[in-house]
């Protein structure tokens, strides 16, 4: 059927070894990619950019960043929104200290303020473990949230506390604040999400990510057969917090526009955390479909009764959602406990045997 | 990232939904009024009863008039449950058919007002928002009528002071406020106050997340002794206060609040000794007055209101307020009708009839809602109106009326207004200002 793999035959290592080692995943990643590309620009509204496309994006850009963490190198941490704050807040000062600053070079360099924010902070994790070291993160959380309150040189001492995002160029297209179109801010989100999914993937199934799934599995066999634990923890936390860093400086330069500190406290770092589990921890395409189903389903759900003209109120929509999303998360949970990715995974197999069922 | 297959199906499926949400809702022969309501989350308890009344003048109007000259207004909620993330969602959803915006949270508010330029549709914000809004040459697309923040400021250390700040030299007053974009707000002016008249602030924030339990700030507010507090609270942050006020037995004719904090529901838990807390307020609820008989009549007897009688919201402050609030916006979009001669006016055609409200006591009496709102007048380098305000204060069982019109000093808050104006356009540049406004 659609997964016919007899006759492709590998012939060396590397064909065996390669990004798609089944030809119609490579077909399938780039029919998606002509969507996203594409089909999706010219078909969506302005709503669906601002409300769906560009969120599930960044939201997916920063579960990725907690699963190189939390899902290949085993640390848990709760500290997300924090980092997410960390990049934002930094990628605001370049902005405001350096306004020539290119925004690409704003935001990456943004990254490596939370990456060693997020070093400092992993540096409990060699000496503890799981539910306490989740503690520890989550001490970064709040100490965190609570500095973007009281320091008010990070918001350039507004008054009301809140960063604005002032209209920011690319090439003579403004991408970001109040000017920049939807489709720009797409293109640019899409663009980075890209490219550091790209790296993510190879950078996990490389020898780092290898040394990564090695200290997640058991750290003391790790340690056994020569791998730098210290080394290896704080590199999961500097990619990871990096990553989560440029999620937060595109959260709010790309989409939101203004943020308060607020907006990074625990709720967002436990969405985050929601939406790797339920996408499935220790996968890269997991993230993509958690935030489909936390950031875009609600949206989804609560236009459905105006699509079809139903009166309902639209705090009883609300009610209904949350009944919804919060039903839907069990349920996908105890189908598959090891999250969307797996669940993909197994219908991919059923694919390949077809007709046949073993 | 291979498979995909799944992100494509659902994807896909979600741009259909979308696709089909769009055109479905039919342009018609009425002026479509949304507003990013809050029924769900934190805030509810206080949300509600203005949502209510906001909705039930609309449906007065319809009712009892057939809508505003003959044209139906089409309110419709979209809820926010207080959450910016959900609000800029609602704004974006609503905005293509909207007049105005009502975002209903100064986090909201603060989000969508750089849009406001690009989008032209008017944002109207009665008694919240951004104070430096007031300075309608550079926020051409923003009101925050009748009073800001900064006039709820002046007047409380007004009345407090009995017309004489200077009076509150070497006098100590905490400013309890929720963390957030709110509740500082005021806190600039307030600090500008206090270095001129010599009295000490003690700004006392409240997270979010400590609402409901603030004995940590109740008990510094112990320790320092202020002669006065000042509250800048909303939703659960108001009745956590005052619960604590009368657990620590702060004396109440000593606490003062927002207008925010004036709400009916977080004093009867207290009742009694709740006794003498004031509030300051551009609304006084008058159940007598004959546009509320008529929204008895209409409205909340024909059973199309959703207010819970058997809690006395009808009489409550806030569901009174939500009320004046529509009044407010209908008279925009009723100078905006007979300026224009259109049956249903566009955003820019609105946002002149915003500026234009003339709401004097003439017209409040004429729509029978004589001295339950302030009178003011908005015009185009005046988008607030700055009409001041009365003390509220609870006598046991209910707010009444306990001061006369009072009215902010502006000749000091109008020197800070422009100055952050200012700052806000040079700070967003290009920004553009009225130049047309002579005023």
């Amino acid at each position: 059927m659609f997964y016919r793999t007899a006759g492709q035959f590998k012939t060396s290592y590397e064909a065996d070894h390669a990004l798609f080692p089944v030809r119609q995943d490579a077909i399938l990643l780039g029919v998606i990619l002509i969507f996203a590309f594409v089909i999706f620009p010219f078909t969506a509204s302005e709503f669906a950019f601002r409300a769906l496309l560009i969120p599930v994006l960044i939201y997916s850009l920063a579960a990725l960043g907690l699963n190189i963490l939390t899902g290949y190198a085993g640390q848990l941490s709760l500290g997300t929104g924090a980092f997410m704050g960390v990049g934002a807040y930094a990628c605001y000062k370049l902005v405001s200290i350096f306004p020539e600053m290119n925004i690409v070079v704003a935001i990456a360099l943004s990254g490596f303020f939370s990456a060693a924010i997020g070093v400092l902070f992993g540096l409990p994790s060699l000496r503890i473990k799981g539910f306490y070291l989740a503690i520890a993160t989550l001490a970064a959380q709040f100490f965190l949230v609570w500095l973007f309150q009281k320091w008010a040189w990070l918001y350039n001492y507004n008054a009301s506390g809140a960063i604005q995002v002032p209209n920011i160029d690319l090439f003579g297209i403004t991408v970001a604040g109040p000017r920049a179109t939807a489709m720009a801010q797409y293109y640019f989100v899409l663009c980075v999400v890209c490219a550091i999914t790209f790296f993510a993937i190879n950078i996990t199934r490389g020898r780092i990510g290898r040394m990564w799934k090695a200290v997640r599995d058991m750290d003391i066999a790790a340690e056994l057969v020569g791998i730098n634990l210290m080394r290896t923890k704080l590199m999961a936390f500097f990619v990871s917090s990096y990553v989560v860093g440029i999620a937060g400086a595109l959260f709010v330069f790309l989409w939101r526009g203004a943020a308060e500190a607020n907006l990074f406290d625990i709720p967002l770092s436990f969405r985050v955390l929601f939406i790797a589990i339920i996408g499935g921890l220790g996968s890269i395409l997991g993230n993509f479909l958690g935030a489909i189903l936390i950031v875009a389903l609600p949206v989804i759900i609560s236009s459905v009764p105006g699509a079809f003209g139903i009166p309902v109120d639209s705090a009883m929509v609300e009610h209904l959602n949350i009944m919804i999303i919060g039903a839907l998360i069990i349920a996908f949970l105890i189908i598959e406990p090891h999250g969307l990715a797996r669940f993909w995974a197994m219908i991919r197999e059923k694919f390949i045997l077809w007709p046949f069922p073993h | 990232m291979k498979r995909m297959l799944k992100t494509a199906i659902l994807s896909s499926a979600l741009m259909m939904g979308v696709g089909i949400a769009g055109p479905a809702m039919a342009q018609d022969d009425s002026i479509y009024i949304p507003n990013l309501a809050y029924r769900t989350g934190p805030f509810a308890a206080t949300g509600t009863p203005l949502m209510n009344g906001q909705r039930d003048y609309i449906t007065l109007l319809n009712e009892r008039d057939g809508g505003l000259n003959g044209v139906k207004l089409d309110y419709d909620e979209c809820e926010t449950g207080y959450n910016t993330e959900k609000g800029v969602e609602c704004y974006e959803k609503t905005k293509a058919r909207a007049v105005v915006t009502q975002p209903w949270s100064t986090g909201i508010t603060l989000q969508v007002l750089p849009k406001s330029n690009v989008d032209k549709i008017p944002i109207l914000a009665p008694g919240y928002g951004f104070s430096p809004m007031a300075d309608g040459k550079v926020f051409q697309w923003a009101y925050n009528p009748p009073s800001s923040y900064w006039d709820g400021a002046s007047m409380i250390l007004k009345n407090i002071s009995d017309g004489n700040l200077d009076s509150l030299k070497d006098k100590k007053i905490a400013f309890l406020h929720l963390d957030h974009p709110f509740g500082k707000e005021p806190i600039p002016l307030l600090e500008v106050l206090a270095e001129k008249h010599g009295f000490e602030l003690v700004p006392i924030p409240v997270g979010l997340t400590e609402m409901q339990n603030q004995s940590a700030q109740w008990l510094q507010i112990r320790r320092e002794r202020p002669d006065f507090v000042v509250m800048w609270g909303w939703g659960a942050m108001n009745a956590g206060a005052i619960t604590e006020a009368v657990k620590t037995k702060y004396p109440m004719d000593q606490f003062v609040g927002v207008w925010w904090s004036g709400h009916d529901g977080d004093l009867k838990l207290v009742g009694e000794q709740g006794k003498g807390y004031r509030s300051i307020s551009w609304s006084v609820p008058n159940s007598e007055a004959p546009l509320m008989a008529d929204i008895k009549k209409y409205v909340v007897d024909a059973g199309k209101s959703q207010i819970n009688q058997s809690e006395g919201e009808f009489d409550s402050v806030f569901y009174q307020r939500g009320l004046m609030i529509s009044v407010i916006l209908v008279e925009g979009i009723k100078a905006a009708q007979e300026e224009f001669d259109v049956r249903t006016p566009s955003p820019e055609q609105l946002r002149w009839g915003l500026e234009n409200i003339n709401l004097d006591e003439a017209r409040l009496k004429e729509l029978g809602a004589d001295g339950m709102l302030v009178p003011f007048s908005t015009s185009c380098s005046n988008h607030t109106g700055h009409g001041g305000g009365w003390m509220l204060q609870w006598d046991g069982a209910k707010f009444v009326k306990a001061s006369d019109l009072l009215t902010p000093d502006r000749a000091e808050i109008e020197p800070l207004e422009l100055e952050k104006a200012k700052e806000y356009a040079e700070a967003n540049a290009p920004w553009p200002v009225n130049e047309e406004c002579k005023m």
